[in-house]
C-alpha cells in the first residue's frame, strides 16, 4: 500500500509545530481536529488539490477506512511513513524503506502478525519538515494508521513530535526513526516515541573519545544548518566539555545541499582553525562535497561522519566522481549504529541478506526514482530491516487484538530481548533507546570495513 | 487639440505656475512619503522583531535549561521563515553561540560583537547586505540572549515600492490636470481669439469699406459686448459714420 506525496499548502499546518512556543499561538494550541478539518477544508479552496480537502471531510464523517479502527483490520495492521523518497537525501529514505520491506514481506508471506499482514502507507516528505507535518496529519487524521513507523531526519522528527504530544489521548507512537537526536529521548515528547538505534549523542562521544584518545584534540564540526546539525553539534561539544576540549571551528550548509554544490568557504573556514579531526553532521550529499573539497584544498585529516550520512550513498558519489577515490576516503571514518552488512556471522545481517537477496524490495511506483539504483546492501537498509522486525516482535506481543491503548504497555515487555544483533534489547518507561552499541567503519578496497585500531589508521 | 499661439502667449506663465505646483506637490508629497513610509515601516519591522525576538527568548528558557540544543535551532529555524528575518542567534550568558542560522559560518562582524547588548545595531556584513538587529534578554539576561536580523533590503524595497505608488498616482494626476488645464484654457481663449478675429476683420472693413461682419455682435456675453465696444469706437473715431447705427448688416 503507498500513497504518493501530497503537496505542502495550508499555513496552519505550518505553525503546528509552533505549539508550544508561546502564548500568542495558543489559539493553535486549542484546535480540535474537527477545527483543524475545517481549517483544512477551508485552504482546500484556494489550492488546485480540492479534492484532497474534501477527503479529510469524508474520513472525518466516516471515521477510519473501511473496516478498520485504528489501522488495524481483519487481516491487516496499516502503519504510516513519512521519509525523503526524493531530493538530495533520498537514498536514506528509500534504503530505510527497502530494509523494512524486506521484513514485512517474510513476516506477511507466512501470514503476518496474529493473522494479519503487515501494510505500510508512505509518503514523501523529501526530508523537509513543512511536508512532513502536513504527511503526518494526513496519516493520523484520512488514514487512521496504527502507528508511524519509519520516519527519516530530526528536522522532521522535531516537527512532528507535538502533533503527538497532541494525539496522545489516541495513543499515537512513533517506532525507530531513523535520528539519532535527543528531543523523542527525553521530556515533553520522548514518551511518544520508541527509539532503537544508538543517539547522536552516544555516536558523537564515541567519536571524540577514540580521536582523542590518539591524541587528535582540535576537533572541528561542519554540520547541517538545522535542528539535525545543532545535536550532532551539540553532542560534540558536550564530550569535549567533558573531556576539558572546546569545538575549535565550525562551519555549517545549508539542508538539501547536493554534491555539486562546493563547500570551498567552508573548507576554508575549517582550515583556519587548524583541526586535527573534523566531524561532520550531515547527509550524504553535502558531506562527500565537504570531503571532495577538504581534500582538494589540503584539509588532509581525518573527517568523520555519523550513521544518518548514509554510508554507501556518499562512497557511490565519490568513487564516481574522482579518479583516485582512495585518496579521498583514506580519511574517511564512519560511526554507525547497526554492525556490518558484510559481517554474516551475526545472524540479523544473514537474515537480511538472505531477505534483499530473496525479495530484492523496491519503493512502490509513483514514488520510485528511475535515476535511483538501490545497493544490494547498505547500513541503513540494515537499519531498516532492523527496525522492522523489532516492530513486529512488538506486534506480536499484543496477541490477536492489537490495540493503540496497549501498544506501549507491549513495548515495555521488551526485556533483554535477542534481535540477534548481538546486543540485547530492553525497553521500559525510562529506558525508550532499545540498543547502544557503536561500530565504526573506514574504507578499504572501495567498501566499509570495520576500523579496529584508531592509531594504526589516523595515529 | 489645437491652441492658438497668441493664446498660449497669454497663458504660458499661467501654464508654468501650473507645472511648477505640480512639480512642488509631487517632489515634498514623495519626499514626506518617503520619510514616513521609511519611519513606520522601520518602526513596524523592529517592533516585530523584537516581539519575535521576546517570544523566542520566552520560549528558550525552558529549552536551554532542559533539553537538547536542536529543539532550540527548530525553534528558531521555523522563525526564520518569517518575510524580512535574515538571521537569529542565541548565545549563553558567556556569550558562546548555542544556536544559529548562519551559512557557512559565523559573521565575524557578529563573532566580534559584544552578545550582551541587546539594543538596536546596524550592521553591514562582508559579502552580504545591510541588517538591523534587535536583541531580547532570556531570563533577564543570565541565560543569555536572542539575536534577531532584519534585511534592510527588505525595508528598501517596500518604501520603493511605496514611493513608486505614491509617484504613479501623482503622475497620472499631473497628466490628467495638464489635459484639463489646456482645455479649459482653449476654452477661456476661444471668446478672445473670436474677438480678435473680429477686430481684424472690423479693421479690414472699415478701410476696404467692406461690410462689417456681425455674427459675434448678436452673442449676449462679454465677448458680443467687447465686439460691439469696438465697432461702437471704430465708428467714434470715423466721423462720416458717427451718426449712423451701430447695428450690423445682415452677413
Amino acid at each position: 500500500m503507498w500513497q504518493s506525496t501530497m503537496p505542502l499548502t495550508f499555513g496552519t499546518l505550518a505553525a503546528f509545530p509552533l505549539l508550544e512556543i508561546h502564548a500568542q499561538f495558543s489559539s493553535m494550541r486549542a484546535l480540535t481536529r474537527r477545527k483543524f478539518l475545517r481549517t483544512s477544508i477551508l485552504g482546500g479552496l484556494a489550492a488546485p488539490w480540492l479534492g484532497r480537502g474534501a477527503a479529510f471531510a469524508q474520513d472525518e464523517t466516516a471515521g477510519s477506512p473501511a473496516g478498520f479502527h485504528e489501522g488495524v483490520s481483519a487481516d491487516e495492521i496499516l502503519l504510516g511513513t513519512s521519509a525523503a523518497f526524493s531530493g538530495p537525501s533520498r537514498g536514506l529514505g528509500i534504503e530505510l524503506y527497502r530494509g523494512a520491506q524486506a521484513c514485512f514481506t517474510r513476516v506477511n508471506e507466512q501470514g503476518g502478525v496474529g493473522g494479519r499482514r503487515i501494510a505500510l502507507r508512505l509518503y514523501d516528505d523529501g526530508y523537509q519538515p513543512v511536508p512532513s507535518v502536513q504527511n503526518t496529519m494526513e496519516l493520523l487524521l484520512r488514514d487512521r494508521v496504527f502507528a508511524l513507523f519509519g520516519y527519516v531526519g530530526t528536522p522532521t522528527v522535531t516537527r512532528v513530535l507535538p502533533i503527538l504530544k497532541k494525539f496522545q489521548e489516541e495513543n499515537v507512537y512513533m517506532f525507530f526513526p531513523f535520528t539519532g537526536a535527543q528531543p523523542q529521548r527525553e521530556p515533553p515528547y520522548g514518551e511518544f516515541a520508541f527509539n532503537l538505534r544508538a543517539s547522536y549523542r552516544e555516536e558523537t562521544a564515541g567519536l571524540v573519545e577514540n580521536f582523542l584518545r590518539i591524541g587528535r584534540r582540535r576537533i572541528a564540526v561542519f554540520y547541517q544548518a538545522d535542528a539535525y546539525g545543532r545535536s550532532g553539534w551539540a553532542g560534540v561539544r558536550e564530550a569535549l566539555g567533558a573531556r576539558g576540549e572546546q569545538i575549535v571551528g565550525e562551519a555549517t550548509y545549508t539542508r538539501g545541499a547536493a554534491y555539486g554544490r562546493g563547500m570551498g568557504e567552508q573548507v576554508e573556514i575549517l582550515r583556519n582553525s587548524s583541526p586535527d579531526a573534523v566531524i561532520c553532521i550531515g547527509a550524504y550529499g553535502a558531506c562527500a562535497a565537504f570531503l571532495r573539497d577538504a581534500i582538494d584544498l589540503g584539509l588532509e585529516v581525518p573527517i568523520a561522519n555519523l550513521s544518518f550520512v548514509g554510508s554507501e550513498n556518499l562512497l557511490q558519489l565519490i568513487t564516481d566522481s574522482v579518479d583516485d577515490s582512495e585518496r579521498y576516503t583514506r580519511y574517511l571514518v564512519n560511526s554507525q549504529v547497526v554492525p556490518s552488512y558484510e559481517d554474516e556471522s551475526i545472524p540479523v545481517v544473514r537474515e537480511y541478506a538472505e531477505l534483499m537477496d530473496r525479495y530484492r524490495p523496491e519503493v512502490p511506483e509513483p514514488l520510485r526514482q528511475p535515476d535511483y539504483v538501490p545497493f544490494d546492501r547498505s547500513f541503513v537498509s540494515l537499519e531498516g530491516f532492523v527496525n522492522a522486525k523489532m516492530l513486529v516482535e512488538i506486534l506480536g506481543r499484543m496477541g490477536d487484538s492489537p490495540s493503540r491503548a496497549r501498544l506501549e504497555q507491549a513495548v515495555f515487555t521488551v526485556r533483554d530481548y535477542d534481535l540477534g544483533i548481538g546486543e540485547m534489547v530492553s525497553f521500559s518507561e525510562q529506558r525508550r533507546q532499545g540498543m547502544q552499541r557503536l561500530y565504526y567503519t573506514v574504507v578499504d578496497q572501495g567498501r566499509f570495513v570495520p576500523l579496529d585500531d584508531w592509531r594504526a589508521r589516523f595515529g | 487639440m489645437k491652441l492658438n499661439m497668441n493664446v498660449q502667449k497669454l497663458f504660458r506663465r499661467p501654464l508654468f505656475g501650473i507645472f511648477l505646483l505640480f512639480g512642488i506637490i509631487a517632489v515634498s508629497t514623495s519626499w514626506v512619503c518617503i520619510a514616513t513610509v521609511d519611519s513606520q515601516l522601520s518602526e513596524e519591522y523592529e517592533s516585530n522583531s523584537r516581539g519575535i525576538a521576546q517570544t523566542i527568548a520566552d520560549a528558550s528558557v525552558d529549552i536551554i535549561l532542559n533539553r537538547d540544543l536542536s529543539a532550540l535551532q527548530s525553534l528558531i529555524d521555523q522563525f526564520l521563515e518569517i518575510q524580512g528575518i535574515s538571521y537569529i542567534y542565541i548565545v549563553n550568558e558567556d556569550g558562546e553561540f548555542l544556536a544559529h542560522t548562519f551559512v557557512p559560518g559565523i559573521p565575524g562582524e557578529i563573532l566580534a560583537s559584544d552578545p550582551a547588548d541587546t539594543g538596536t545595531v546596524e550592521r553591514v556584513l562582508a559579502g552580504a547586505d545591510s541588517y538591523v538587529e534587535v536583541g531580547s534578554p532570556i531570563l533577564a539576561g543570565v541565560a543569555g540572549s536572542v539575536h534577531i536580523g532584519m534585511d534592510k533590503s527588505v525595508i528598501t524595497l517596500k518604501i520603493q515600492q511605496a514611493v513608486g505608488r505614491q509617484m504613479y498616482l501623482i503622475s497620472s494626476i499631473f497628466l490628467v490636470g495638464i489635459v484639463a488645464a489646456i482645455m479649459l484654457m482653449n476654452l477661456a481663449a476661444r471668446p478672445v481669439e473670436h474677438l480678435l478675429t473680429y477686430a481684424v476683420q472690423l479693421a479690414r472693413a472699415e478701410q476696404e469699406g467692406e461690410p462689417v461682419p456681425g455674427a459675434l455682435l448678436e452673442r449676449d456675453d462679454e465677448a458680443g459686448q467687447l465686439a460691439r465696444l469696438l465697432l461702437y469706437f471704430s465708428r467714434v473715431a470715423d466721423p462720416e459714420k458717427a451718426g449712423a447705427t451701430a447695428r450690423p448688416e445682415a452677413s
